[in-house]
């Protein structure tokens, strides 16, 4: 791992951001429990280990009956259990939850969604202790990363199956059991969640009533993948800003449809910052509006405001609604001491992925449209009756290949993949829990699909960019004096550097992703003096 | 074990089964037919290159070849599994033993070389549309011809210089190797055979639903399934019936049964019609000559469009919502058994239910994972983008089909091995109630899971039984199948 990026972030179950997911994921930043929420955490505990002793009586004069703690799950709610049987209920509400099938979710990602259920165990509403958070804490920093199936989850309630195996290397019996403690990686080696932790010096926990469910009710992984997900395609889409002005250059565009006048007409602020975006990147070019005779150009050129602040401005909702849920208590029942009635406990449906399914699969469109109109201008750059009199497919006589040729059809074949991942998980669901969880989000296969499309929509604008270095490389050569634009000779100059001739398409195409993923190519443009930010 | 190739009668299972391990074998009459219109001499690769570029290739034939293989190698994300490359290899191989192509009984023994030696190019998944010019292929072909293309060679990556070829190749046998639908059709042919297998598990998933919610079996009916008489029908009912032979259980009492119970031989046997349709075509596309150009008795050179992987593509998207039904229907038996009112039994097949939450995950991971089939099962094949200069504008997209097909399958064996988890554990819960005794096909599908799942008495770890179950579907060596993005 990096070193840390923040010494040590506060957990509050207010105020984490994108930034954050993605440092403590990603790089390795600390987290530890606020003080405010470990008080917060230990009043909800105090409660609910009041109703685990009994001490609380409903209407019947039995012991006052809540939800996960003296009951069974899901429609098993009917049924109330003794107080000696209900500290069996938590271990097996983690064992019996921790269903899933297929291959493990990336380590970053359970990382992210590890941090996620940390913080919203932070907001101290779901009566478990701040042990809980501690250990979490402990297990980011000591690199122990639970082995999560990436299959198999409805979103609601919640991502119940990959976070019980979370909680299978978290939380131990009386008796240790080792086959029955799930399995991690630790510092990158998978081995059981017992040795995992033990390796980490990290005791499990024995867990109390209701602490099971805290674990795993609510939609982190769901919001994991989504926060990722959106968190690199916010840069991506600057990126795609950055790659359409390679091509606006390369295939000399008119700049007269990115003039502010124009898109205060129609406010659009995605429109208006992806406009103001092309013109900052292309500013000083020599080619932008070369051709007098041109009036106006080709949509994936012209309308690069329209479709790429489109997709701004669906990320800034997609942004808006994982900001929340990374801030949100996602439990039940939720706990409100505040609340004057004797029963603190409030059953609700907080852990529904809904809210991030549908962003997830809103996020999945606005990427298919970034790749897709990525494609129509590579195919320009590639087409030699489209590319304002660049050799067709870029194949040059002194350097023997076929130029454009594959990455194109490439491009093509991720475009059309995209397209087909594009459906609306979300729009489906499939009653489960005997008719008691009878409309269900399926968020986790609308975030992970997002994850998907993602990566593919970012080897899309690899390629692009990838082309038209090629094609500025070509108006350089032929046309001294040729000078490019502030920001798209700073990406130029990121791009073409780990490129050569004897490369194939393949390999070329492997090592644009790579400046693009490091956010190489970004930097160099912002540090060229392009004010590029995500908004 | 294996497997002939001369173009004319390899079958999916016989691709499946090189993708397994099987060798390949030139037959002699291809070899004879291969030699008579090989040599091939014509400047092919220089016309195609001419044609797609619109400039002058390179003077020097060497050059030109490499640049030509090159070129096309632009595939990108994560490598195609090992079974579906070394599939590719041998419908390839088959596609050229057919001896339409110009290319001599030496390229093919190169091919099949590279599969006794377990030689697998490195190929990156994605890059392919389904039409011509493969980058799959091209990957592919940079190893056989040795240009440095990467490959597994004796378990480890490197890159290959030497080519697998005996002699060197004419331009013709460049274009050969990297031109037509051969990698849809393969991994099409695995899909066929992953559904035959899945497809023949379900209806034994079934029979045990219908053990454990004492169906009716009026709707298995011979003389009924006859009247309507579509095929698919008619063979479930007859194997759900064998298999519930003997069974003192379920019988024919006309109460009729739900859905999801009674209409099984529409709903399998519609999926059952629509895998051996798939498999109809996909066969005989693994015996066609896909190439292009092609090279006619008495040298007569043709350029058509028997590259393009429509056929196939459409094919594999009705494969797709086939299986996805299947999944659909399990899913919904699966419900019923754990759903204490519909079944009769405890709820989620657990004893003391509350404390215990039994198998009520297995049915939520059923329900995710029939719900993934439904997006899945989206058509690729509608799609097109131009490619290649308005040369190529309009593609298949098969390869794309392909892959959904291969993960949506993925889906649907996980969700019939939740079926029979669930059906298995209500049989022990019948058992437990002195009823029996099961069908004879019954009996032994409740003794194979047992053979590999303990009955649930109380919660314990779910996620090995899932897994268990799903490899009990699968049933095959193939491991790594899925697509990996």
């Amino acid at each position: 791992m990096d070193q840390p990026h923040n010494p040590q972030l506060p957990l509050t179950g207010g105020r984490l951001t994108l930034d954050d997911v993605s440092a403590v994921a990603r790089n390795g930043a600390r987290v530890h429990l606020a003080k405010d929420a470990r008080q917060r955490m230990a009043a909800s505990r105090a409660w609910v280990a009041s109703v685990a002793r009994g001490e609380l009586l409903g209407e019947d004069g039995e012991p006052m009956p809540v939800y996960g703690v003296n009951t069974g799950y899901g429609s098993l709610a009917r049924v109330r259990l003794p107080l000696d049987k209900i500290r069996e209920l938590s271990l097996n509400l983690v064992r019996s939850h921790a269903a899933g099938m297929g291959e493990p979710v990336e380590p970053e990602v359970v990382r992210a969604m590890m941090l996620l259920r940390a913080n919203a165990l932070a907001k101290g509403a779901s009566g478990c202790r701040p042990a809980l958070v501690d250990t979490l804490c402990e297990m980011l920093a000591e690199d122990v990363v639970p082995v999560v199936p990436s299959r198999g989850s409805c979103g609601s309630s919640g991502d119940l199956a990959p976070l019980s195996h979370l909680g299978l290397v978290l939380f131990r019996g009386e008796e240790e059991d080792e086959a029955s403690s799930g399995m991690a990686w630790h510092k990158g080696v998978m081995m059981s969640g017992l040795k995992a932790m033990a390796a980490a010096g990290i005791p499990r926990l024995i867990p109390l009533p209701k602490e099971g469910l805290a674990i795993c009710n609510g939609a982190q992984l769901t919001t994991a993948y989504a926060s990722l997900a959106v968190y690199d395609a916010s840069r991506l889409a600057l990126e795609a800003d950055i790659a359409a002005s390679m091509s606006f250059e390369a295939l000399r565009g008119t700049l007269r449809a990115f003039h502010p006048g124009v898109h205060v007409l129609r406010p659009y602020p995605g429109a208006m910052a992806s406009a103001a975006a092309v013109r900052g990147v292309t500013a000083g070019s020599s080619l932008a509006d070369s051709l007098p005779e041109k009036v106006q150009d080709a949509y994936s050129l012209r309308c690069v405001p329209q479709v790429h602040g489109a997709v701004r401005d669906g990320l800034r909702f997609v942004r808006g609604q994982v900001e929340i849920e990374l801030n949100s208590a996602t439990d039940n029942p939720i706990f409100l001491l505040n609340d004057p009635s004797s029963n603190k406990a409030f059953s609700a449906g907080l852990f529904h992925g809904e809210p991030i399914g549908l962003a997830a699969d809103h996020l999945r469109l606005v990427l298919c449209e970034l790749a897709a109109i990525s494609e129509r201008r590579i195919y320009r750059l590639a087409t030699g009756t489209l590319s304002a009199r660049l050799p067709p497919l870029l194949v040059q006589k002194d350097r023997p290949g076929l130029g454009l040729l594959a990455p194109q059809t490439t491009a093509a074949a991720l475009v059309a993949e995209c397209r087909s991942l594009a459906w609306p998980a979300a729009a489906d669901s499939i009653p489960t829990c005997e008719d008691q969880e009878d409309m269900v989000a399926m968020s986790t296969t609308a975030a992970r699909r997002a994850w998907q499309v993602l990566h593919s929509a970012r080897r899309v604008i690899a390629i692009e960019m990838m082309s038209a270095a090629k094609a500025l490389r070509w108006r350089i050569e032929n046309n001294p004096g040729t000078v490019l634009g502030i920001g798209t000779a700073a990406a130029y100059g990121c791009v073409v550097a780990g490129l050569s001739d004897a490369m194939t398409p393949s390999k070329r195409i492997q090592a644009v992703e790579r400046v693009l993923t490091s956010g190489d190519v970004l930097q160099a443009v912002i540090n060229a003096g392009v004010p590029l930010e995500v908004s | 074990m294996s497997i002939l190739i001369d173009g004319e009668t390899l079958t999916t299972a016989g691709v499946h089964a090189i993708a397994d391990g099987a060798e390949g074998i030139l037959g002699d009459a291809a070899r004879a037919r291969m030699n008579e219109t090989s040599p091939f001499a014509e400047p092919v690769l220089r016309q195609k290159w001419e044609w797609l570029v619109g400039g002058d290739a390179p003077a020097d034939d060497a050059v030109l070849m490499t640049s030509f293989v090159h070129g096309h190698c632009a595939g990108t994300g994560s490598p195609l599994p090992a079974p579906l490359v070394r599939a590719t290899l041998a419908a390839r191989a088959n596609v050229l033993a057919k001896g339409f192509s110009g290319v001599r009984p030496m390229v093919v023994e190169g091919l099949l070389r590279m599969l006794k030696e377990n030689v697998v190019p490195q190929v990156p998944r994605q890059g392919s549309v389904g039409t011509a010019g493969c980058p799959a292929l091209s990957h592919m072909a940079s190893v056989v011809l040795g240009l440095g293309g990467e490959a597994w060679v004796s378990g480890e990556l490197r890159s290959v210089e030497t080519s697998y070829l005996a002699e060197a190749a004419t331009q013709k046998e460049v274009l050969s190797l990297i031109n037509g639908s051969t990698l849809t059709t393969a991994l099409a042919a695995i899909a066929v055979e992953r559904s035959r297998r899945i497809l023949a598990v379900a209806m034994q998933a079934a029979a045990l639903s219908f053990e454990v919610v004492r169906a009716d079996t009026s709707c298995l009916d011979a003389e009924v399934l006859g009247l309507r008489g579509q095929p698919g029908g008619v063979v479930v009912a007859e194997r759900i019936r064998a298999a519930l032979a003997g069974s003192g259980i379920v019988g024919a009492w006309r109460k009729p049964d739900a859905f999801g119970i009674r209409c099984t031989p529409a709903v399998l046997g519609a999926a059952y019609d629509a895998v051996e349709a798939t498999a109809d075509i996909v066969n005989r596309e693994l015996n066609g000559a896909c190439d292009n150009p092609l090279v006619l008795p008495g040298g007569r050179v043709v350029e058509a469009g028997n590259f393009h992987a429509a056929p196939i593509a459409l094919a594999l998207d009705h494969l797709k919502i086939a299986m996805a039904q299947v999944a659909g229907i399990s899913e919904r038996r699966t419900f019923r058994m754990t759903h204490g009112r519909l079944s009769g039994l405890p709820s989620y097949l657990a004893e003391s239910t509350g404390l215990n939450s039994g198998l009520m995950l297995a049915q939520y991971t059923a329900a995710s994972r029939t719900s993934e089939t439904k997006g899945l099962a989206h058509p690729a094949s509608v799609d097109s983008i131009p490619t290649i200069q308005h040369r190529e504008d309009h593609v298949s997209m098969g390869p794309g089909a392909a892959y959904m097909a291969l993960e949506l399958l993925e889906a649907t064996a996980d969700v019939v091995g939740i079926e029979l988890l669930c059906g298995a554990q209500g049989v022990d819960l019948h058992f437990a109630a002195g009823e029996g005794p099961l069908g004879e096909g019954t009996s032994a599908t409740h003794a194979a899971v047992r053979e590999r799942v303990r009955t649930w008495d109380r919660d314990r770890v779910l996620h090995p039984d899932l897994s268990a179950m799903s490899a009990l579907v699968r049933g095959t060596r193939l491991v790594g199948v899925g697509p990996a993005w």
